[in-house]
């Protein structure tokens, strides 16, 4: 209600304004000011404060009373009259509610009214009639307000951005209240304090764009320093790290030198060690160290008392002993070994005794087993036992069953390292036993049926488990039954053994044991057979028959290879025959070769005669050949030469006895047949269909498209022959780029060897990106094997060289030369490291340059 | 060489390569490649302790003049020691294998004697009996193990004539070789059978039937490993453990091939055919380069420096090549030696590191002097013929842990690690595709359309028709995607602005 009382009361000033001549609105002012200001500078100064001066004038002017204001008309009394009078009855006597009928009837006026008012207000205001255009050309609208005006509903004037309200509309209500002045200087020093203008911020990404802008170009200033040094390190083939890096004190001294003393112990000795005192004492040859090093008279007592106690023991026990090395008696040393038994029983309990003993067991039998000295081989046992002495006194027999026994315990087999259980045991007594009682065989038949009869009686079938099951048992019965049997065919074999006599028993026992049944009989044997073979060997290496057979096999095998069943017929025959020839010289020449083979001898007599007998037979053989087997025949006749100058004469009587043709004529004669050349095409020809394929003919299914004489005419469809002519094309083309498309003495196979294909590439490695180059990049070996051991390191360093440990700075400016080549030679190290000087990196040191000078 | 340099430099120098860090990279590698270069030659200038000798003669004389005692007589006491003959006549002819290494020889005559010799101390380290036809002999990785091709089956021994092996499978082996690299004894038998033997675990690598008839001419290329074999028909056929089909198929002579022999670096090769011709082959265009008449060899060798010598009946005969160039080559008479008249040459052998010549033949074996032959250096790397027993076991080791699977064996080695090479081109570009694309539009539109019954036949219609037809042709062409939405990448970011509606524009970034 305040509110639009005042602002009632506002308009209805405005009109008092409008209608009291020039007054008018602030806005109106500003513009006109403005348009002034450049004409007369003198009113500028009333213009600055026009604000204020216009508030106070207009204040001043609502004050007025209505008489004066017409003192002001006085000087167009005229215009006024006819116009403002009958308006100002109105508004005297209709308060402000109306005034919009007024407004309205003002704008019903008519252009020419709107003429005369800007005439009118150039005359008052002496300012040229465009600054009034604005608002004489703007057409007049209507508006009705169908809602009361607030700030949600403004009106028309705030619409049309004309009657724009200043601060000056709002302090006029509150003239002379309480705080009024006050509050109004406090504006206008606002006002002064912004008159710069300030223009609403751009929009925060264009800002922000601009930011950026400005930004970069700094930044790319300061990256661009670094370019030569990126470049650098990026073009370089190996980066270095381990260069210039200190690990640290390089001497025990240098780090004993920082040695701070902490403990006590440490405080103390270092107090004893930076005694000045000692030191100089020590400085001066030691003499004053003695004093010192004063030692206490109890102290040296005692020391000396400990020393007398310790000899007079010696000397006692030194004595003891030699007391007993004095004793001869047999029952003390008796009694002495049990005792030391004893302890040596009661060792046993301790592991290490145990195993010493043990070992020691083990060497006394090993060497028993060596020497064999108690097993009645020296000399007196020897002599006793052939003479029989052995039968005759029982002293001596007991002396040799003791030797035996000895012999025994000492060689039986101890499971002396290994903690052997009692099964082990067991066995060993038994081997024992086996061993001692070779020479009584009948002893060991017997155990050995005690044996069988044994595992015969405690079969033992599980009451519970797998076993139990029905079919288990089965087959245990089964296979129980078949140990029985065995174990009955054993005893009677035993007891078979038992009833021949002792000797012949032994003997069966040594041959019924495994293989030796089997080796026994093919010993006899196998001399005879190895005989044989080495008869045949003999016949075969000496007597050159079997190289002929070789060599007339070979060539049959190149005339007939259909038949080589008559072929191995034939061989066998020759083989024979040259047998009956020769058998009897080979033996002797055997004998020759095989003994007199070191010494690189010639060998004569009658292999000689035998290999002159072999040419004689072979010439009519070579003979016989016909034209297009001559091929080989030369090489036979080169291998039948080369038999004669064995014998170290030049026999070329035996070809003299056919012309020799001229040389070309037996070139023509040997290839006579052949046309090889052609056979070559052939093959070639081959080959390339089988590689490269001859396309299809085209066919039809049989059926199709022959019913009619016309179809038949038209052939085959246009489709299929093209298919084919194409398939023809690419054949040809194919055929043309292989590689041995000139050569016409050559075939080479173009099939892909797919085991091969693993070592290529399928893909080219990643930077690079042509065939050509990575090939070319490829071509070199770098191997320790192919190049100068000075250039093998630069050729396969890594990319990266780095010490384990080494922390990997970041990268820190330095001036690079962009000239500069990469030298490999002069690694350069990316990294200067002073282990001392830490704390700041290179990476904040960048940093802050960087931000002092986007600041700058 | 120059071709290389010429790629390189395109490489490094333009287009081929835009990835300057990797242009740098190769750079640097390039210059290390050329240091090591020169590296390797300045240490065989200077460092090398013995120089290739030769034979050089005054104004008319002839090299091929020289003779043997003219050569004992003009050389140091140690090599003089190595010119002579051991007749051994009752052996028959005798067949030899160096080791690696030249330090020993192995020696088996025809009729079952083999002799493991050290060639340094001309001390005889075990000889033995087989009693059986020795058709071949080869060592293995090292004088420890040689394998004699016998009469019935191949056999491996032990340095002190222990037999080891008894190689079966393999039926009557004809020639045996020793893949050193590989591991692999080759063999072929008598019914042109090549068997590929693995001898660290005994495997068959490889049994293939050549299918061209007996042969007895195999020689290995020490450069790939690729073995050769001569067959009758005067075809050199090269084979592969991993292909059944022979790598190549050269017609080298009308008649039978006698021998075969390569070049210690892998890109020559001689063969000799029983027609009196001699030819050598380069074997990476597989063209002939040279041809000599009137000479057949029973057996061929090249020596480490290059040499070629033949031999033939009681006569050796050594060419050089006398172009000097490692491009052209042109061998002619270097050498000549005859036998005792009657000694029928078996196999010549050159030895490793000495400039010897072994010579196997009826009468047991020779060796003469050949300056030039041998290379002067050895490596103790590659074959220290001053070898100890600690150093042979450690590189065996080596060996063992160097060994290269069979797959490695082919044509061109430096392939390996290579791209695979693309069979048929998988991909066809874009151009490609477009031209295609075009010709089939093209196809569609010039098609003659059938007449049809009156309805049908309405231009329109036949117009609608060729449209469809048209279509189809293109459809069969899918669009290359990544191109398209590249394209419309692009729009978004640069005016999309002009497309935004009215009302979103004063969103759309500005500059």
């Amino acid at each position: 209600m305040v509110g639009e009382k005042r602002r009632s009361t506002s308009k209805n000033l405005a009109k008092n304004k409008k209608r009291k001549g020039p007054h008018l609105p602030n806005s109106i002012l500003k513009t006109i000011a403005n348009e002034k200001r450049p004409l007369n500078s003198d009113e500028e100064d009333d213009e600055i404060d026009s604000d204020d001066a216009n508030v106070d004038l207009y204040e001043y002017e609502e004050g007025v009373p209505e008489e004066e204001s017409r003192k002001n008309n006085r000087y167009d009394p005229v215009v006024n009259y006819d116009y403002e009078l009958p308006e100002d009855f109105e508004d005297e006597n209709v308060e402000s509610d109306d005034d919009d009928e007024g407004g309205n009837s003002d704008n019903e006026e008519g252009e020419g009214d709107v003429v005369r008012h800007t005439r009118m207000l150039q005359a008052v205001t002496g300012m040229p009639s465009a600054a009034f255009d604005g608002e004489s050309k703007r057409k007049p609208v209507l508006f009705t307000e169908a809602y009361p005006e607030s700030e949600f509903n403004p009106t028309r004037d705030v619409l049309e951005g004309k009657g724009l309200l200043t601060i000056d509309d709002f302090m006029a209500p509150i003239e002379g209240k309480p705080g009024f002045n006050d509050l109004q200087k406090r504006i206008s020093r606002m006002q002064k304090d912004t008159q710069a203008v300030v223009h609403a911020p751009l929009p925060k990404p264009e800002r922000e764009r601009l930011e950026r802008k400005a930004v970069k170009g700094l930044v790319d200033k300061e990256f661009n320093k670094w370019v030569h040094m990126v470049k650098r390190n990026r073009e370089a083939p190996t980066v270095y790290f381990n260069q210039n890096v200190s690990l640290g004190y390089s001497t025990v001294g240098a780090i004993a030198s920082e040695f701070q003393p902490r403990t006590d112990f440490e405080k103390k000795m270092a107090s004893v060690l930076n005694d000045n005192e000692l030191g100089e004492a020590h400085d001066e040859d030691g003499a004053k160290l003695l004093e010192l090093n004063e030692v206490s008279v109890e102290d040296h007592i005692k020391y000396r008392d400990h020393i007398a106690k310790m000899r007079s023991l010696l000397f006692r026990h030194e004595l003891k002993s030699k007391r007993i090395k004095k004793i001869k008696s047999k029952t003390y040393h008796r009694l002495k070994g049990k005792d030391l038994k004893k302890s040596a029983m009661g060792a046993l309990m301790d592991p290490e005794m145990a195993k010493e003993e043990a070992m020691k067991q083990e060497a006394r039998r090993v060497e028993e087993r060596m020497t064999l000295k108690h097993k009645n081989t020296g000399k007196w046992a020897k002599r006793m036992i052939s003479r029989g002495l052995n039968v005759k006194y029982d002293g001596t027999r007991a002396a040799i069953s003791e030797q035996l026994q000895i012999n025994a315990t000492l060689s039986r087999k101890m499971n002396s390292t290994n903690d052997g259980s009692s099964s082990d045991e067991s066995d060993d007594e038994e081997e024992l036993n086996d061993g001692s009682d070779q020479d009584t065989p009948s002893k060991l038949i017997a155990k050995a049926r005690e044996k069988t009869l044994k595992t015969v009686e405690d079969d033992e079938v599980p009451n519970s488990g797998l076993l139990s099951l029905p079919f288990m048992a089965r087959a245990m019965k089964k296979k129980n039954e078949e140990a029985i049997e065995e174990a009955k065919r054993a005893l009677e074999e035993y007891e078979e053994w038992e009833n021949s006599g002792g000797e012949e028993n032994s003997k069966k026992t040594a041959d019924v044991s495994g293989r030796r049944v089997f080796g026994a009989t093919a010993k006899v044997e196998a001399p005879k057979e190895s005989r044989k073979d080495s008869d045949n060997f003999y016949d075969n290496s000496d007597s050159d028959n079997d190289m002929e057979g070789i060599e007339n096999n070979d060539l049959r095998a190149v005339r007939d290879t259909a038949s080589p069943v008559r072929n191995t017929g034939a061989i066998t025959e020759t083989e024979k025959f040259d047998d009956d020839i020769e058998n009897p010289a080979s033996k002797t020449t055997f004998d020759v070769a095989l003994f007199a083979s070191g010494s690189w001898k010639k060998m004569k007599g009658c292999q000689n005669a035998e290999t002159k007998k072999k040419t004689k037979k072979h010439v009519p053989y070579s003979k016989s050949q016909d034209k297009k087997e001559s091929r080989d025949e030369e090489s036979e006749d080169s291998e039948s030469e080369a038999e004669q100058m064995v014998d170290g004469i030049l026999t070329s009587a035996s070809k003299e006895t056919y012309e020799i043709p001229s040389q070309a004529e037996l070139i023509q004669r040997a290839f006579a047949g052949d046309d090889v050349v052609d056979e070559f095409e052939k093959e070639k020809q081959e080959v390339l269909n089988q590689e490269v394929p001859e396309p299809e003919k085209p066919v039809l299914v049989p059926g199709w498209g022959q019913w009619t004489n016309i179809q038949k005419k038209r052939g085959l469809p246009s489709w299929m022959v093209r298919e084919h002519e194409d398939a023809k094309k690419k054949r040809t083309l194919d055929l043309k780029t292989r590689k041995d498309a000139r050569l016409r003495h050559v075939i080479i196979s173009e099939k892909v060897d797919k085991k091969a294909e693993k070592l290529h590439t399928t893909t080219l490695p990643f930077p690079y990106t042509s065939k050509e180059v990575f090939e070319h990049s490829m071509r070199m070996p770098i191997g320790p094997e192919f190049n100068p051991a000075t250039i093998v390191g630069s050729l396969n360093r890594p990319e990266v060289v780095k010490k384990a440990g080494v922390i990997i700075k970041p990268l820190k400016f330095e001036e690079a030369n962009p000239n500069e080549k990469v030298d490999d030679e002069h690694p350069r190290s990316n990294q200067k490291q002073n282990p001392k000087k830490g704390g700041k990196t290179g990476k904040g040191q960048r940093k802050g340059k960087s931000k002092q000078k986007t600041k700058a | 060489m120059l071709s290389w340099r010429l790629k390189l430099r395109n490489i490094l120098e333009e287009k081929t390569l835009k990835d300057k860090k990797l242009k740098t990279q190769l750079a640097s590698r390039e210059k290390l490649y050329g240091k090591s270069a020169k590296t390797a030659a300045k240490i065989e200038k200077w460092l090398l302790p013995a120089e290739a000798g030769y034979l050089e003669t005054d104004g008319l004389e002839k090299t091929w003049r020289v003779k043997q005692t003219d050569i004992a007589n003009e050389v140091d006491l140690l090599s003089s020691r190595n010119q002579y003959d051991i007749v051994l006549p009752d052996f028959g002819p005798y067949k030899l294998d160096f080791t690696a290494s030249g330090r020993h020889m192995i020696a088996g005559g025809r009729k079952g004697h083999l002799a493991l010799v050290d060639m340094m101390s001309m001390n005889l380290i075990k000889e033995i009996q087989v009693k059986e036809t020795v058709r071949d002999v080869a060592f293995l990785h090292n004088e420890q193990f040689f394998a004699a091709a016998q009469k019935k089956y191949a056999y491996i021994y032990g340095r002190d004539g222990t037999e080891l092996h008894c190689l079966k499978e393999r039926g009557p082996v004809a020639r045996l070789r020793f893949l050193k690299n590989h591991f692999l004894l080759a063999s072929v038998n008598k019914s042109g059978q090549l068997h590929y033997q693995d001898v660290t675990y005994g495997g068959m690598v490889a049994s293939i039937r050549t299918g061209k008839g007996r042969t007895d001419v195999m020689e290995v290329n020490p450069y790939n490993g690729v073995v050769a074999l001569g067959h009758s028909g005067g075809t050199v056929t090269m084979w592969k453990p991993t292909s059944q089909a022979p790598l190549v198929q050269m017609q080298c002579h009308p008649g039978p091939v006698s021998s075969v022999a390569f070049h210690p670096n892998g890109h020559l090769m001689a063969t000799s055919g029983k027609e009196r011709k001699l030819k050598i082959w380069d074997l990476r265009k597989f063209e002939e380069i040279q041809t000599i008449h009137g000479f057949h060899a029973k057996t061929l060798s090249f020596s480490q420096k290059g040499l070629l010598a033949a031999g033939t009946g009681s006569f050796v005969q050594i060419l050089g090549d006398s172009s000097g160039s490692s491009s052209s080559h042109n061998y002619s008479r270097y050498m000549n030696h005859s036998m005792v008249k009657g000694y029928q040459i078996e196999k010549l052998m050159f030895r490793p590191y000495e400039d010897v010549i072994g010579i196997g033949h009826s009468m047991g074996w020779s060796s003469i002097l050949i300056p030039g032959s041998g290379e002067p250096n050895f490596d103790s790397w590659v074959a220290n013929p001053f070898e100890t027993s600690k150093q042979r076991r450690e590189k065996e080791v080596h060996l063992l842990l160097d060994k290269l699977p069979p797959e490695t064996i082919m044509l061109d080695p430096s392939k390996i690690g290579a791209m695979k090479p693309s069979r048929r081109k998988e991909k066809p570009s874009r151009g490609e595709i477009e031209a295609e694309k075009e010709v089939a539009i093209e196809a569609a539109k010039s098609t003659e359309l059938k007449k049809k019954t009156k309805g049908r036949n309405k231009p329109s219609k036949r117009t609608k028709k060729k449209k469809e037809m048209v279509e189809n042709a293109k459809r069969t062409f899918p669009e290359q995607g990544h191109n398209n939405t590249a394209s419309k990448k692009r729009r978004i970011g640069e005016d999309a602005a002009a497309e935004l509606p009215a009302s979103l524009k004063r969103f759309a970034r500005k500059n």
